[in-house]
C-alpha cells in the first residue's frame, strides 16, 4: 500500500513579541527581524500508510495540535511540505460553529462551505442530526449548547462528510461514554473502509485500543515513531519518569526544550 | 495584476457561495432580537428623523437646498449611506471574525468580505424600495431617471468590495485599523453631501470634496431618486475618476489580500 500522508521537514515558526510595537515594526521594516522565534514544530517528517491509524502523543505544548492543524490544512507550515491523497477533515472541540445560528443552520452552513450542493445538504442533514443525538435542540442557537453537544455536532458533521483522512483532536474526550463509544465504532467502520486517521488524545488506553502507530512529539520534534506497542510503553515510562522529577528538574527540562525551540534546524538532541 | 485575476476568478466561480452564505450571515445578524429584520428599517428611520430635526429643523430652519426641500434632499442621499457605513464596518472585520469558522485553508477567502457586503445589500434594497414609496408621496414620483440607479448600485458594490479587500486584510493584521475606520466613517458622514450641501463651501474647495468617491455615488443616487438629471453623463470626468478609483482600489486590495491570506490565521 502507498503512503496516504507524507510529512516532510515540516517546521512551524511563531513569533513572540515583547511589545505591540515590535509586531508592527516586524511587518513594516524589511530585512530586519524583530521579536523572538519560537518553533512549535521543527523538521517533523514521517509517512503514514493508507488505512493506518496514527496516534499523536506528547505532553502539553509538544505541538500535537499544531501538527494536526497543519496536516488538515487549517494553518500553513512555515517550511516543509505535507502531501495527502484525499480530502482531510479535522474534528476539534471548538470546531467553527456560529453561536447565534441554530444547530440545523450550522450544519447547512458548514456543508455549504465544504462545497456541497443544496440537494446533497438536504440529504445529509437528517443523518447528521440523528447521529449527533440532538433531537429537539437542533433548532436552538448553538451558543446555548453544552460543550458535549457542540463536539457531538462537530463530530457528526465531519464524519458524514465522508473524508478520506480524518483527524480527531481530543474531540471525543468531552462526550459521554455512550457517545464516545458510538464514535469509536464509527471510526472502526472507517478503519475497515481503509481510511487513514489521526488521533490526538491524552488517553493512553484509547490509544492502545485503537492506533496502529504512535508518533511521539516532544517540544516540537519527533521523539519516536513506530508501532503502538513499542512507542507507547516507552512513552508511559517517560511519563512516570517525568512525573517523578522534582519541580526544579521539571523546570530545567522545560527550559532546555524552550531554548531549543527558539533556534532553527537543530538536531533533535536528547534532552533528558 | 496576477492577484487581481485570482480574486476575480474566485468571485465568479464562487458567486453561488456569496449568495447563499450572505443569507446565513443576515440571519445570524438579525437573530436574537424580537423584531429581528425589522430593525433594518426602524434604525435608519430613527436616524433620519433625528438628522432632519437637527439639521433641517433646528440649524437650517427648513431652508430648501436649491429647489429641493431639505427633507427630501437629505432622505435621497442618506438611504445609501446606511448601506455604505454598515458594509464598510462589517466587511472590514469579516476575515478575522469568520476565519475560525472556515477551518480550511483552501476556502476561497476573498469571498468572505464579499458575502458580508451582500448580507448588508438585501436590507439596503428593501430600504431603497420603502424610500421610493415614500418619495412618491413627498412630491418626487417615479421618473425615467430611475434607470441610471443600477449604474451607481453596481459601481458602489464594486468599490465596497475592492475597499473591503484592503480593510479586511489590514484589520486582520493590525486590529487598530477597525477603530481608525470607525472614526473615518464618522468623519465622512459630514464630508459627504448627506446632511448639508458641500456646495456651500467656496468654489476652490469643491474639487477636494469630490475626491471622496462616496460623493459620486450619493449624488448619483440623489439625481436618480429625485429626477434631477443624468448624473454620470453630466459629469463625465468625475465618472472616469470614479472608475479609476475603483480600479486602483481593487488592484491594491487584491494584491494585499493575496499576499497575506495564507498567513491570516497566524494573526489571530
Amino acid at each position: 500500500m502507498g503512503n496516504s500522508v507524507e510529512v516532510k521537514n515540516v517546521s512551524k515558526r511563531y513569533k513572540l513579541y515583547k511589545k505591540q510595537s515590535e509586531r508592527i515594526l516586524d511587518l513594516l521594516v524589511p530585512y530586519k527581524e524583530y521579536g523572538e522565534d519560537f518553533f512549535a514544530l521543527q523538521n517533523v517528517s514521517f509517512d503514514v500508510e493508507r488505512g493506518s491509524i496514527v496516534g499523536l502523543v506528547g505532553i502539553n505544548g509538544s505541538g500535537k495540535s499544531t501538527l494536526a492543524n497543519i496536516i488538515a490544512g487549517v494553518i500553513p507550515a512555515t517550511s516543509g511540505q505535507v502531501t495527502s491523497d484525499g480530502n482531510v477533515a479535522l474534528i476539534a472541540v471548538n470546531a467553527g460553529l456560529d453561536g447565534k445560528l441554530s444547530g440545523r443552520e450550522n450544519i447547512e452552513l458548514k456543508l455549504l462551505m465544504l462545497g456541497f450542493s443544496k440537494k446533497e445538504i438536504a440529504a445529509m442533514e437528517n443523518e447528521i442530526i440523528e447521529f449527533a443525538e440532538l433531537e429537539k435542540f437542533i433548532d436552538q442557537p448553538v451558543k446555548t449548547y453544552s460543550s458535549g453537544m457542540k463536539s457531538r455536532l462537530g463530530f457528526s458533521i465531519s464524519v458524514r462528510v465522508n473524508p478520506d483522512i480524518l483527524i480527531v483532536d481530543e474531540a471525543l474526550s468531552v462526550g459521554d461514554k455512550a457517545f464516545s463509544e458510538k464514535s469509536l465504532d464509527k471510526m472502526m467502520e472507517f478503519k475497515e473502509k481503509g481510511k487513514t486517521m489521526f488521533f490526538v488524545s491524552h488517553s493512553i488506553s484509547q490509544m492502545k485500543k485503537f492506533c496502529d502507530q504512535i508518533l511521539w512529539l516532544e517540544f516540537g520534534v519527533v521523539k519516536e515513531y513506530g508501532a503502538t506497542k513499542e512507542v507507547i510503553t516507552k512513552y508511559e515510562s517517560f511519563l512516570e519518569e517525568y512525573k517523578a522529577l522534582s519541580k526544579t528538574d521539571k523546570k530545567k527540562y522545560r527550559n532546555r526544550a524552550l531554548n531549543r525551540q527558539s533556534k532553527k534546524n537543530e538536531e533533535p538532541a536528547e534532552i533528558l | 495584476m496576477k492577484s487581481a485575476m485570482i480574486v476575480l476568478k474566485e468571485q465568479v466561480k464562487f458567486f453561488y457561495l456569496v449568495k447563499r452564505l450572505s443569507v446565513y450571515e443576515l440571519r445570524s445578524l438579525t437573530r436574537g432580537n424580537y423584531l429581528g429584520a425589522a430593525w433594518e428599517i426602524i434604525n435608519p428611520a430613527i436616524q433620519i428623523l433625528i438628522y432632519w430635526f437637527v439639521f433641517g429643523f433646528g440649524i437650517r430652519q427648513r431652508e430648501a437646498i436649491g429647489d429641493i426641500p431639505y427633507f427630501q434632499w437629505m432622505f435621497a442621499g442618506i438611504l445609501v449611506w446606511f448601506f455604505i457605513n454598515n458594509s464598510i464596518m462589517k466587511s472590514s472585520k469579516s476575515i478575522y471574525s469568520k476565519i475560525r469558522m472556515l477551518s480550511k485553508m483552501n476556502f476561497p477567502m476573498s469571498v468572505i468580505p464579499n458575502y458580508t457586503i451582500f448580507a448588508q445589500f438585501y436590507p439596503h434594497l428593501v430600504l431603497l424600495a420603502v424610500g421610493m414609496v415614500f418619495l412618491q408621496f413627498l412630491g418626487y414620483p417615479v421618473s425615467i431617471y430611475y434607470l441610471q440607479l443600477p449604474i451607481y448600485i453596481i459601481g458602489l458594490l464594486l468599490f465596497l468590495f475592492s475597499f473591503s479587500l484592503i480593510t479586511s486584510t489590514l484589520s486582520t493584521i493590525i486590529r487598530d485599523v477597525q477603530m481608525l475606520l470607525q472614526s473615518v466613517m464618522r468623519m465622512l458622514l459630514y464630508l459627504s453631501p448627506i446632511l448639508w450641501p458641500p456646495t456651500l463651501l467656496p468654489d476652490s474647495w469643491q474639487p477636494y470634496m469630490k475626491l471622496n468617491p462616496f460623493y459620486y455615488v450619493i449624488e448619483g443616487y440623489r439625481y436618480s431618486l429625485l429626477g434631477e438629471g443624468w448624473y454620470f453623463l453630466e459629469n463625465p470626468i468625475y465618472t472616469l475618476y470614479f472608475i479609476g478609483i475603483v480600479a486602483i482600489t481593487f488592484l491594491v486590495g487584491a494584491y494585499l489580500h493575496v499576499k497575506f491570506r495564507s498567513q491570516f490565521i497566524d494573526f489571530l
